[in-house]
């Protein structure tokens, strides 16, 4: 029997948890506005706690992330949902009418005290979205260390029902029977940021992105350059080396007609610089090269960043990658062929090769559904005035934030963010005084 | 702000002393160099610590919680955080302690990261020793601090926005939707700043004379209060109370309270140097915003004429006077060379190119680059349209800037550099005309800085409290910027910065006072002797003054600067959580010499 239909209400409704609605739902709830914030996933924060380091800083991505998530689970005037997902959003008589469903985490949520016993206790091990499968986690456990909140989350598909987590567990919260848990909400405007997703790393069949263990994806690079990765440190996945040669290929996502993306995704250059600049530091005697066609270090500092790179002996080397394959011990061979010194395509062996991919957006309304926004050419959903009010979609009372109108940095996602608040704080004050 | 007040004073004159200590890993940003549980373990040992923990990242909820669990259970009163700089998370941790019912200003953020793990790697001993002499001294300052206020003023429900462009226009409007007052100061005599140069904008299309339009109606029928033709005369007060001075063409001066105060001053074009690509010495060099002037109005030809000379091969050269390296570019008046990136020239280059190639399809058109940085919103398509439509593009680098000499007859030039795209061959461009895409300076605004002692970066341009925590924050309290006074930015990326700032105006002016910390001078009125060696040092206009024969503090003016403590000579005055005592005990602390024998650096 599942639970009877929760009602609530807010002034804004906020679809993701991403640092775009962080930043959008600190920025309404800090002028007194009521929010109600919905994340699908178990905790907040999202891709953005998921990074090393964040260029041009190289402040480390917590850093920035937690405090910002610490506001808005503390906030008096934020609801905040995780492990929600919201079906469909209407707008009538002006008013936005969404519904809900709160997943089963397959426990109490108020009697949960976040102690891990029954993450200790499971005996089941998975592959660990949040370390993009390097690591592993356990059938019942918690995102990761920092998550908010801090409450695991049962993957019932690959539970073996044992009951060691149940007896494990202090308070007896664990419930195999929950049911999914259905909430009507009204609100007076609707903020999306329901961010960005990577190119799929097989999309490029020449690069054999899904069949070499040591060509990885970016947020893979991400997860072994973070201080708590999932092996403690700079290893290659087929064999634990640590690499002594590392290549980056740029624009292995973006920038090219065959895989549908023709547009330039902003980040891959600076993040692939940035690590590059990481890897240096951690493993000094690294060779480290960047394939490339143009270097886009367009934002403030960033530049420079770009400069202090190539000072620290970073190998930058103008040239397209036509295929990789593998010799017998997993070490990605390039097919290059480069444009400055010598034409001739020629074959280069590294240890480890990151693939630069692109974004794409996480949700399209014409594939996902939930609420009818048009949407561009490039799939992304389309800003009515993007040069006045970029946060403005095809909707009267929905605004856009951050990656979900195109891809994006940090920097000009939290810019963003707060510029969506102040269109649907304004959008809020012209209703009531209709 | 948003944290409701809980700050019962639970001290008292003889309440034990009771600090925590917490050593933040930051990931492995500390604990890679400084041995975190050696720090907990020489701190358990200093008098007053009844705890002290490390933990992977304090900043998290859970890490927070640790100290909010140790105020409430084991009556701690005194926090002592040992981490990053207290720029990024002092805040933080304040609000940590309001949340469990302890003073805020009972906390002393200890920077460990900065000024220790991260300049001292490799030297992990050493480091970790310098660790424990700056915790101490941390807990020694904290031991000394008694529970403090925060000062409250009043907030006037009015703000000045300095700039009349696009950025500015776009956050008086949001600001004045929001229902606070507004005033529009613009120098020049219209509304629009450089917009009014364009034509049409990338990628729209538009015309960019309507987004002006649109904009100036919309402040026009909302009343909002316009000043054209008027500058800034002073500003001074504080967050919540500026007293804005406006000066209007016939020098009259207009005064204006103002609760926080947006600069959206804008840019200029990089002016290239006489000799410059053959700028200013030949009349066939133009920069990109000339150009543009140039061909708005010519209707479309088989011929292009200028100066009455058909011009067939016409270049275009990037980053002019934009990502200049020392050495190589001749610097600017400052002595500086202009590294960074003007964003916008490669797009806004394209679009002009494209643009003259439908007035003018017969011009052979060479674009001459060091990268092409088509990175937003439908921009790749205007390179990919420039390349299919028979453009030449050539990749120069800082080794081969392209080197301009007349021609003989002196009515073109060549362009000579060697091309990247064919490896390094050198090549020799005919160019009858010479378009330089030239880069953005910030607005000459040194009244402003000087006056508000504004914070500028390496690059001149108004530099941001943080990227990413306070993007379009300046370290002056109430004070917002907005679009290209920060950096280079397209009309797009202005706007959002616009948007931004009204929404931290907003915030900062939703309520009708604003809390300020507490750290100003206070006089104790027993000691002081009343020989007025303070007021000569004081800088701030009524922040200090004489009453009753000894000195008062007006702590919504005092900055906390110390000038008066420094030359007091009964040491009558001290800066509440700065105390002279407080001092004292953090240098002993500092230069204890008994550290155990493991951690003395050998």
């Amino acid at each position: 029997m599942s639970a009877a239909t929760i009602q609530k209400k807010a002034d804004v409704l906020v679809v993701g948890a991403g640092i775009a609605g962080l930043q959008a739902s600190l920025d309404l709830a800090d002028q007194g506005k009521q929010i109600l914030l919905v994340e699908s996933q178990p905790s907040i924060g999202g891709r953005m706690i998921n990074l090393s380091k964040v260029f041009p800083t190289l402040d480390c991505a917590s850093c920035i992330t937690t405090p910002r998530m610490a506001s808005v689970a503390h906030h008096p005037s934020i609801d905040l949902l995780t492990y929600t997902e919201v079906n469909k959003i209407e707008r009538v008589n002006g008013k936005f009418h969404a519904r809900i469903t709160k997943k089963p985490r397959y426990l109490d949520e108020t009697a949960c005290i976040g102690c891990k016993r029954c993450e200790e206790a499971c005996t089941t091990y998975l592959p660990d979205e949040y370390d993009h499968s390097l690591g592993a986690k356990k059938a019942i456990s918690i995102a990761f260390t920092n998550a908010i909140p801090q409450y695991p989350v049962l993957d019932m598909d690959e539970c073996l029902l044992c009951g060691a987590c149940a007896k494990a567990c202090p308070t007896q919260c664990i419930n195999f029977m929950q049911e999914p848990q259905e909430i009507e909400a009204e609100a007076g405007a609707v903020i999306m940021a329901t961010g960005y997703n990577l190119t799929e790393i097989s999309a490029k069949k020449q690069y054999g992105g899904d069949k070499y263990p040591n060509v990885i994806s970016p947020l893979q690079m991400e997860r072994l350059l973070a201080p708590h990765g999932p092996y403690g440190g700079v290893m290659r996945p087929s064999d634990g080396k640590i690499p002594d040669s590392i290549a980056f290929v740029q624009c292995a996502g973006s920038r090219d007609k065959s895989l549908g993306v023709p547009y330039c995704s902003r980040v891959c250059c600076m993040y692939a610089i940035k690590q590059a600049m990481l890897l240096s530091g951690s493993l000094p005697i690294a060779d480290i090269t960047i394939y490339y066609m143009d270097i886009r270090a367009f934002g403030k500092g960033y530049e420079q960043f770009y400069q202090n790179a190539k000072a620290m002996g970073i190998q930058f080397v103008k040239a397209k990658v036509g295929r990789i394959s593998e010799d017998e011990n997993h070490n990605p061979i390039l097919r290059v062929e480069r444009q400055e010194d010598c034409s001739q395509p020629e074959d280069v062996t590294h240890d480890l090769v990151m693939l630069s991919l692109g974004m794409v957006p996480a949700w399209i309304p014409d594939r996902d559904g939930i609420i009818p926004l048009e949407i561009g050419e490039d799939r992304f959903v389309r800003s009515v005035n993007e040069k006045v009010t970029p946060s403005l979609t095809s909707m009267e009372g929905v605004f856009a934030a951050g990656t979900m109108t195109g891809p994006k940095d940090i920097v000009d996602t939290i810019v963003e963010a707060g510029a969506a608040a102040t269109e649907a704080a304004n959008y809020l004050r012209r209703q009531e005084g209709r | 702000m948003e944290e409701e007040k809980n700050t019962q004073s639970q001290e008292n004159e003889s309440e034990e002393i009771r600090v925590g200590v917490y050593v933040c890993h930051c990931g492995g940003n500390i604990s890679d160099v400084v041995d975190t549980k050696a720090v907990v373990e020489a701190l358990k040992k200093k008098p007053n610590v009844k705890i002290a923990k490390d933990f992977v990242f304090m900043c998290s909820d859970p890490g927070q919680k640790l100290i909010i669990d140790d105020i409430i259970e084991n009556n701690i009163n005194r926090i002592v955080v040992s981490a990053c700089s207290p720029t990024l998370h002092e805040t933080t941790f304040r609000k940590a302690l309001t949340r469990a019912g302890l003073n805020p200003y009972l906390y002393e953020h200890v920077n460990i990261r900065e000024q220790d793990s991260w300049v001292h790697k490799g030297e992990n001993e050493a480091a970790t020793a310098k660790a424990i002499r700056l915790t101490a001294a941390g807990v020694e300052k904290i031991a000394r601090q008694d529970p403090l206020e925060p000062i409250v003023v009043n907030a006037e429900g009015h703000v000045v926005v300095i700039g009349g462009g696009v950025a500015g226009m776009r956050a008086a409007l949001a600001l004045f939707k929001r229902g606070l007052g507004v005033t529009l100061i613009e120098k020049g005599d219209r509304l629009g700043g450089r917009a009014l140069e364009l034509d049409k904008v990338y990628p729209t299309e538009e015309k960019a004379t309507d987004i002006v339009s649109q904009l100036e109606n919309a402040v026009r029928s909302e009343k909002l209060d316009v000043r054209l033709n008027c500058e800034i005369e002073m500003i001074e007060g504080f967050v919540g109370n500026f007293d804005v001075q406006i000066r209007d063409k016939d020098s009259k001066i207009d005064k204006v309270r103002a609760g926080a105060i947006v600069l959206a001053t804008g840019f200029d074009h990089y002016q290239p140097y006489e000799g410059e690509f053959g700028y200013g010495k030949s009349p066939v060099v133009v920069t990109l915003p000339e150009f543009n002037k140039l061909i708005a109005d010519m209707p479309q030809s088989d011929k292009f004429t200028y100066k009455g000379k058909e011009i067939k091969n016409l270049a275009f050269i990037h980053c002019v006077g934009s990502r200049q390296v020392e050495g190589v570019h001749q610097p600017q008046a400052d002595g500086r060379v202009n590294e960074y990136c003007s964003r916008v020239c490669c797009t806004a280059t394209l679009h002009t190119i494209n643009k003259t190639l439908d007035k003018f399809p017969n011009l052979n058109i060479f674009d001459l680059y060091k990268d092409i940085r088509t990175y937003g919103h439908g921009h790749e398509d205007y390179y990919e349209k420039a390349s299919k439509r028979g453009v030449t593009f050539f990749r120069y680098t800082d080794d081969s800037i392209p080197e301009y000499a007349p021609s003989p007859n002196g009515s073109g030039a060549t362009l000579t550099m060697k091309d990247v795209l064919t490896w390094n061959e050198e090549v020799s461009i005919p160019a009858d005309m010479i378009v330089l895409a030239t880069g953005m300076v910030p607005r000459e605004i040194s009244n402003l800085v000087g006056m508000l002692k504004l914070p500028t970066g390496t690059d001149r341009f108004l530099q941001e409290v943080h990227p990413k925590l306070r993007p379009v924050e300046l370290a002056n309290n109430g004070i917002m910027i907005a679009g290209t006074c920060q950096g280079p930015m397209d009309i797009t990326e202005s706007c959002a910065a616009a948007g931004a700032s009204a929404a931290k105006v907003s915030i900062l002016l939703s309520k009708k006072t604003i809390e300020m910390d507490p750290y100003v001078a206070r006089v104790d009125e027993a000691k002081c002797d009343g020989c007025k060696l303070c007021l000569a040092e004081c800088e701030y206009k009524g922040a200090l003054f004489m009453a009753e024969n000894y000195a008062h503090v007006n702590p919504a003016l005092c900055v906390g600067c110390g000038a008066c403590v420094a030359v007091c000579p009964p040491r009558a005055i001290n800066i509440a959580g700065w105390t002279l005592d407080q001092f004292d005990g953090m240098i002993d602390a500092i230069s204890m010499e008994e550290l155990e024998p493991a951690m003395v650096p050998a």
